[in-house]
């Protein structure tokens, strides 16, 4: 560990500040405002954490699924963003072009593109991730 | 009016110009507004709680109303208020709980926005409470089946009603009218988004012949109607109302992200679906087949989707930054997985 706070340290100290001492002194009708500000900041420190391992592996992940229909995917490109952007317009147009149509394709495309997205829902809000059901059914 | 109720006259220059403006329309000499507050919620209508005395005239007596106006920056794709007031009616005249509507006032001078007045109805909406809070629903299955009933109430009500001239005629093929439409939208962001690429795909592919077109709610949900001592009393938020197939109601309303916290309750958080389809069955006559309902569950997460990223668009693009547009983009992520989770269950 660093002597001095990083960026995530400082967020989440922040945030700790936020919930102790301001949002308990909060006016009724300021509250839902300083929820939201506490849930953004958490937003930023899953994202500072995970965010790059998120987009890596989904950039792997579109990578294959191109190469499995032939396409040939961007070439590695920096920052990973940028990469990225370029390969989900390219699955995008092969979903249009009915290419992942043909049953087991359209399985894999499905699974990967589940892969990728629970990895964002664990930065956005991991609450929604399956088997965390708050209540059980009636 | 006893001396004692003079205090509590609301006088503002909006209250006062309400208060005119109401003598006019109640046929009476003498209205007073008694509370005039706004209420929370609403990122794209204001609404405002309104209580007034009237003297005298057929109105005589004491009324809590509600004042519904379109918010400082409204969104496109929904109704004027001239045109909710005319669904409304419609609605109500036909048996739909839901609140009463009274007056319309398209004139600006008043409060400087078009806007109408509707009887306010008891009960409380917000979907995490009553999904959380087993007191504030003691019988879920009957909610349901209510719920169910009284969404068959609007679908009975279909074009031509010379009325609704006011809305946009119904799409020869709503669903890929919708699809199309979605993907135009799509075409104009920055990103591309294959999970809602692989939905539309599949939705597009699997487009069935068109139902019935009806009335459609279009926010048929939990969150939006009011729950009093475990009994429906109304149907909000009808801004989005239209005519379309009314499977996309179904959808809508059972579709996984508006459960709130009772996601394994399919029946929006409240119940399983089968009191909420039998309440509509009793009505409709007819019952949705379970691959229809997920098809329309699909596409309630695309909609819900889009809407989403116009939130986020409003703020990242629309010059209005704000952080609940922000955290609403985010939102995209949820809907995303669980339109692939359906697809995924659908695949098996």
């Amino acid at each position: 560990m660093s002597d001095i706070s990083d960026a995530a340290d400082l967020i989440a100290t922040a945030r700790d500040a936020l919930l102790a001492e301001l949002l308990p002194a909060l006016p009724k009708d300021r509250r839902y405002t300083g929820l939201m500000i506490a849930n953004a900041m958490a937003i930023a420190m899953r994202e500072e954490r995970l965010g790059f391992d998120a987009a890596r592996s989904e950039a792997a992940r579109l990578r294959n699924l191109l190469d499995a229909i032939g396409a040939s995917p961007a070439r590695a490109a920096d920052p990973i963003e940028s990469e990225l952007a370029t390969l989900r317009a390219d699955i995008r147009d092969a979903i249009r072009d009915g290419r992942f149509d043909a049953p087991e394709r359209w399985k894999t495309l499905i699974a990967a593109l589940l892969h990728a997205a629970s990895d964002r829902v664990a930065i956005s809000n991991p609450k929604a991730l399956r088997g965390e059901a708050a209540v059980a059914p009636r | 009016m006893p001396e004692a109720l003079r205090e509590h006259v609301v006088d503002t220059p909006e209250a006062t110009a309400l208060a005119r403006w109401l003598e006019g329309e109640m046929r009476a000499h003498d209205v007073r507004v008694t509370r005039y507050e706004r209420l929370p919620g609403g990122a794209i209508q204001d609404n405002f709680l309104l209580d007034v005395d009237v003297a005298d005239g057929p109105f005589r007596g004491t009324h809590a109303l509600v004042l519904r106006t379109d918010a400082p920056t409204a969104v496109a794709a929904s109704l004027t208020r001239a045109q909710e007031f005319a669904v409304l009616r419609v609605a109500h005249d036909a048996g739909v709980a839901a609140p009463k509507p009274l007056f319309l006032c398209r004139d600006r001078r008043v409060i400087g926005r078009e806007y109408f007045v509707m009887e306010r109805l008891p009960g409380i909406a917000p979907g995490h409470r009553l999904t959380r809070e087993a007191a504030l629903v003691p019988d879920g299955d009957a909610l349901a089946r209510a719920l169910g009933a009284n969404l068959a109430k609007i679908h009975a009500i279909r074009p031509p009603i010379a009325v609704l001239d006011v809305l946009p005629p119904p799409a020869a093929d709503p669903a890929r009218a919708t699809i199309a439409e979605y993907r135009g939208y799509l075409d104009g962001l920055e990103d591309a988004y294959p999970a809602l690429e692989c939905a539309l795909r599949w939705c597009d592919v699997h487009a069935q012949s068109s139902h019935d077109v009806t009335l459609v709610h279009r926010d048929y949900r939990t969150g939006n109607y009011l729950v009093d001592a475990g009994w429906l009393t109304g149907v909000l938020d009808w801004e989005f109302a239209g005519f379309g197939d009314p499977r996309e109601d179904l959808g809508w309303f059972t579709a996984r992200c508006w459960r709130f916290a009772a996601p394994g309750r399919e029946a929006g958080g409240i119940a399983a679906l089968e009191p909420f389809l039998d309440g509509y069955e009793s009505v409709a006559g007819w019952r949705i087949a379970r691959a229809d309902l997920d098809y329309w569950q699909l596409m309630a997460h695309l909609r819900w989707a889009i809407i989403a990223l116009q939130q986020a668009q409003r703020h990242r693009a629309g010059g209005e930054r704000s952080l609940e547009l922000a955290l609403t983009g985010r939102i995209v992520h949820e809907l995303e997985y669980e339109a692939l989770q359906l697809l995924a269950q659908i695949a098996r």
